[in-house]
């Protein structure tokens, strides 16, 4: 119903919607890509930068991670990236717990990513794995789909793991 | 006769070609023939001008067949085509392209040619090229219409996973027109979680497009989708 009156009204109501919702990820206005118009008719999603938070989609323990340093990148981290995050929420009894800082490769992002072809692909939602020093997923599982971008940067352990590539 | 053709080549240059192609129209064939070397020398350049001049070159062509046959046909010819050969410099050549023949179906020779003039042409080049640049794929691939609303079905070659096909399927959300790099978007829900793919429609990686249903939509961008959180597919 509220979605039928959105696309009734003008884009400007429906940017003000979404904008309630997530004004989170709007507010630092480094964007990719300018369309004209495009703030009043889609969400302009940014790059992963301190204080966003992150799902946790591997069996490490935590539940959510929130960014602290995008590690390589001066606006922020991108799909493929890695992050150093502290964790917000864990679960009771797992490898990591709560308050821990953690480093993170980005597998799921809002914000676009262009391949080489042309193409470009994006997710509903921000994931991270939570990884070592060294670049080794800490967990033992990843779940939902990774991007292939992971083979460029050498992740290739988080791509054996993951139950579907995209 | 030299001098005649020489200052019809400048009322020519001053008026545009249309008009002046209408006043030409009547001249006799012994002012067609001292030219004709010059003509022969502008058929070499056929080849590197762009359609719509190209179209009136190939009508020199085929009136020149036809004056060697002895019909005294079109006149203004020549004194165009020399201007042509002296005026090349501002013409925008670009490659040859090799679907351009002279045996373009031309018909018997119409009274007035209409084609703009070399600055307009130029202008729109770009949108001649692109056109024949999809035309070109067109005819390797069959490439079915794809408009916001289908299911489809595509096999795509991901550079990335070392060139493995792979199936992709989902509703179309989006479709971009801008020529050769019209692209559409596709959304589908990957191990629970929704994967949006952004396409160029003309794109070689893309092996094959299966249209397997069409959803009535009412609008061009169904981007409401992503809040409706379509279950399943």
């Amino acid at each position: 119903m509220a979605a039928s009156f959105a696309s009734k009204c003008s884009g400007v109501g429906r940017s003000l919607m979404d904008g309630l919702r997530n004004n989170f990820a709007n507010l630092p206005s480094t964007s990719r890509e300018i369309v004209c118009g495009s703030f009043l008719y889609q969400q302009q999603r940014t790059f992963i930068q301190m204080r966003t938070v992150l799902k946790v989609v591997d069996n490490s323990g935590a539940k959510k991670v929130m960014c602290i340093q995008p590690l390589k990148g001066k606006k922020g981290a991108r799909l493929g990236d890695t992050i150093i995050a502290s964790v917000k929420e864990a679960m009771p009894n797992g490898k990591v717990k709560k308050g821990k800082v953690v480093y993170g490769v980005v597998v799921r992002a809002a914000m676009q990513r262009g391949r080489c072809d042309g193409s470009e692909v994006k997710f509903d939602d921000n994931a991270v794995v939570l990884v070592d020093k060294q670049g080794q997923p800490i967990g033992t599982r990843v779940f939902g789909p990774v991007p292939h971008e992971l083979r460029q940067k050498k992740h290739v352990k988080i791509l054996t793991l993951a139950e579907h590539i995209a | 006769m030299q001098s005649f053709i020489g200052g019809s080549i400048r009322l020519g240059q001053r008026q545009g070609f249309p008009r002046w192609n209408r006043a030409q129209f009547k001249s006799s064939a012994k002012a067609y023939l001292p030219s004709q070397s010059s003509s022969n020398a502008v058929q070499g350049t056929n080849n590197s001008i762009k359609s719509p001049n190209n179209h009136l070159l190939q009508f020199l062509g085929t009136t020149f067949v036809s004056q060697a046959n002895g019909v005294c046909s079109v006149p203004v010819l020549s004194p165009l085509a020399a201007m042509m050969s002296s005026s090349s410099s501002i013409y925008m050549t670009t490659a040859a392209f090799p679907n351009m023949h002279s045996s373009e179906p031309f018909p018997d020779v119409p009274t007035r040619i209409k084609f703009k003039r070399l600055d307009k042409t130029a202008k729109h080049i770009m949108q001649i090229v692109d056109k024949e640049a999809v035309e070109e794929v067109k005819r390797q691939r069959d490439v079915p219409e794809i408009k916001p609303g289908y299911i489809v079905q595509l096999k795509v070659e991901v550079p990335e996973n070392k060139r493995r096909l792979s199936t992709i399927k989902g509703i179309v959300i989006a479709r971009r027109n801008a020529g050769l790099n019209t692209t559409f978007r596709i959304r589908r829900m990957v191990a629970g979680v929704g994967v949006e793919s952004l396409f160029p429609l003309y794109s070689p990686n893309i092996k094959e497009i299966k249209v397997l249903d069409k959803k009535k939509v009412r609008r061009a961008k169904l981007y409401y989708l992503r809040n409706k959180m379509n279950a399943l597919r």
